[in-house]
């Protein structure tokens, strides 16, 4: 069952088309890998989709909800923010606890209830009391989960989720990846430049080109690192510098 | 109100024994009615089973509070039971379960008492005091080094330093200003008009503003303007690790960013006291003319004998004293802050504070040096 749909969408800034014609669904469950490299619009097209920024042509449609409009109602989806983006004066408790208190009819108690469980998913409970600053940048970004999922979101967006953490922390963001997408049935789409994490846990991947203006290449990762001919995804997927005609 | 989605009854079984069923649709969007039915549920000593087997659909949310209620009854000595649990239920439950994880207890940490508060913030305001004494310190260190090599200064913001704290400041001071002078003039004039002693306003308003009020309150209002802007400026640098880099590259913070902000601040608060004061008499003059029908030139010619330049140069060594403060306190507050947006805020509020605590200081221990003087 298709949740994400992207029709011709064009996105860019101040009326300059960065990418065009960017279309492909994402299926209930999946992970699905936005990949690219640096500078090749990842973080626009993630910013368009969750409706941060409105798109200069096409169309984001989120099945049973319709386009990401900052309405006032509960969000569709839940975002993780490549700094994690947890509020400072408040204690990871806190953070996770702001959604449910906003949107939901929940006692204290039972808020709290929901908000410590949200935490134990992440390995953060005992941690729930300390602020952000007295946390390490993988528990910031695990918390930073914790909070995504806090009204239960069929769709989760992670920004660059295991940038700046060590191989350990990294592989443990991604058993958490595959926990949600495997366990919880959420639908998972990450913005990603990491290979260790996009082979281990995105079942189907778009490649981004600034220079050819869209999408490059779409389908598995693994697949499309062994098979695909296309000179820019085999210098992607096996960390090669692009040879450039001068 | 719609009616929830699930569920939830209680059966006694032939020995006693009570068991509960829930079933239906379970979700976060019935969380209030799912937690004020479960807690209504009745407490049994010996135990209670609740058969979960009927769930259709279960969510994360709904499957934290089934867990935090198992474990909140259990822990209370009436033991609970999910059973029947099944396919994607049995996982979500396994999932949030506290008991897999150990950690169902999570005390809430203790906050700190009265005596203690007490104790951290005189603590706290020691260390303060220390480390803005010990940077004013590497801060002269620092000046003597540029003496001899002035390249190793970043003069290169200088400039925009003092348009933002001086000439961008001019507008705000002339207002701020006038007003004390003309709020002062006006208290005077009503008194003094009592005793026929009009012609004193000019005494009253002249050395008032010149030797007191001007000083402070343009080093007031820069302490709110450039102050508490070098302080978030300098927190959130520090905060961003820019201060970190700077050092990595072998530049030192305090003549890099803090010795420009302090030579800035002490070039411009002067000119921007003699401006205050000079539109601070215009206020007196102003309410001499018009509240006391007094004539221009008597009330300039009064002020002429009045203020001396001694008063003048009084007024001036306080704000050159104020501008090494403001820049050094706010400065180094901005260099302490830790622990992102937050603790910008908290060193910004800070530098302000302890700003002005030191301005009321230093003018309180000027006047009585002075006054020793005889000055």
């Amino acid at each position: 069952m298709k949740v994400l749909q992207v029709r011709d969408l064009a996105i860019g800034y101040d009326g300059e088309v960065l990418l065009d014609e960017i279309a492909f669904d994402v299926q209930r469950g999946e992970v699905f890998a936005i990949l690219g490299g640096s500078g090749s619009g990842k973080s626009t097209l993630l910013r368009t989709l969750i409706g941060l920024q409105p798109p200069l042509q096409g169309r984001v449609h989120f099945t049973g909800i319709g386009t990401p409009a900052r309405a006032m109602s509960p969000p569709s989806f839940g975002v993780l923010f490549q700094s994690a983006a947890l509020f400072g004066s408040s204690t990871l408790l806190q953070n996770v606890l702001l959604p449910l208190r906003k949107w939901t009819r929940l006692s204290e108690a039972a808020a709290v209830a929901v908000a410590m469980g949200r935490l134990r998913l992440v390995g953060l409970e005992r941690f729930a009391h300390h602020l952000p600053s007295e946390v390490s940048g993988g528990m910031r970004k695990r918390a930073g989960i914790a909070r995504a999922l806090a009204l239960d979101p069929p769709i989760l967006f992670f920004d660059e989720p295991s940038a700046g953490l060590d191989p350990i922390t990294a592989a443990e963001l991604d058993e958490l990846i595959l926990t949600l997408a495997g366990g919880l049935m959420v639908t998972i789409v990450l913005v990603t430049h990491e290979l260790p994490s996009i082979f281990k846990v995105a079942d189907q991947c778009i490649i981004l080109d600034a220079a050819a203006g869209g999408i490059i290449a779409r389908g598995n990762p693994r697949d499309l690192a062994e098979q695909s001919t296309d000179a820019r995804v085999r210098a992607f997927f096996r960390r090669q510098p692009l040879a450039r005609s001068m | 109100m719609q009616a929830p989605g699930f569920q939830l009854k209680s059966e006694v079984a032939a020995g006693g024994s009570l068991r509960l069923y829930l079933s239906g649709r379970v979700t976060l969007a019935d969380g209030a009615a799912l937690w004020r039915q479960l807690n209504a549920t009745e407490r049994q000593e010996g135990g209670t089973q609740m058969d979960v087997g009927g769930i259709e659909r279960l969510d994360g949310g709904a499957a934290a509070l089934l867990t935090a209620f198992a474990a909140q009854r259990t822990a209370s000595g009436a033991s609970l039971q999910l059973v029947g649990a099944h396919g994607e239920t049995a996982k979500l439950l396994e999932l949030y379960d506290c008991r897999r994880t150990g950690t169902c207890e999570h005390p809430v940490p203790k906050q700190p008492g009265l005596l203690a508060d007490i104790g951290g913030f005189t603590y706290g305001a020691i260390q303060t005091t220390k480390a803005i004494f010990q940077f004013g310190g590497d801060l002269v260190v620092g000046m003597l080094h540029a003496v001899r090599r002035p390249r190793t200064v970043h003069f290169g913001d200088l400039g925009g330093l003092i348009e933002r704290a001086g000439a961008d400041g001019i507008p705000i001071v002339l207002l701020i200003n006038f007003l004390v002078g003309a709020i002062l003039g006006l208290q005077g004039a009503i008194q003094l008009h009592r005793f026929g002693g009009d012609h004193f306003l000019a005494n009253l308003v002249g050395l008032s503003v010149v030797r007191e009020l001007g000083p402070l309150m343009t080093a007031i209002l820069v302490t709110g303007r450039s102050g508490a802007a070098y302080a978030a400026e300098l927190g959130t640098m520090t905060v961003n690790e820019e201060i970190d880099a700077l050092r990595t590259l072998g530049q030192d913070p305090q003549r890099f960013l803090v010795f420009p902000r302090v030579l800035a601040l002490t070039l411009c608060l002067p000119i921007l006291t003699v401006l205050g004061d000079l539109i601070g008499c215009l206020g007196g003059l102003a309410i001499a003319v018009s509240y006391l029908e007094q004539p221009s030139v008597v009330y300039v010619q009064a002020l002429q004998q009045a203020v001396e330049f001694g008063d003048v140069a009084t007024g001036l060594l306080k704000s050159f004293a104020f501008a090494v403060a403001i820049g050094l306190i706010s400065c180094q507050r901005g260099l302490a802050s830790r622990g992102g947006a937050s603790g910008v805020g908290r060193s910004t509020t800070s530098a302000v504070v302890v700003v002005l605590f030191t301005l009321v200081a230093l003018d309180a221990v000027f006047t009585w040096v002075f006054s020793l003087l005889g000055w």
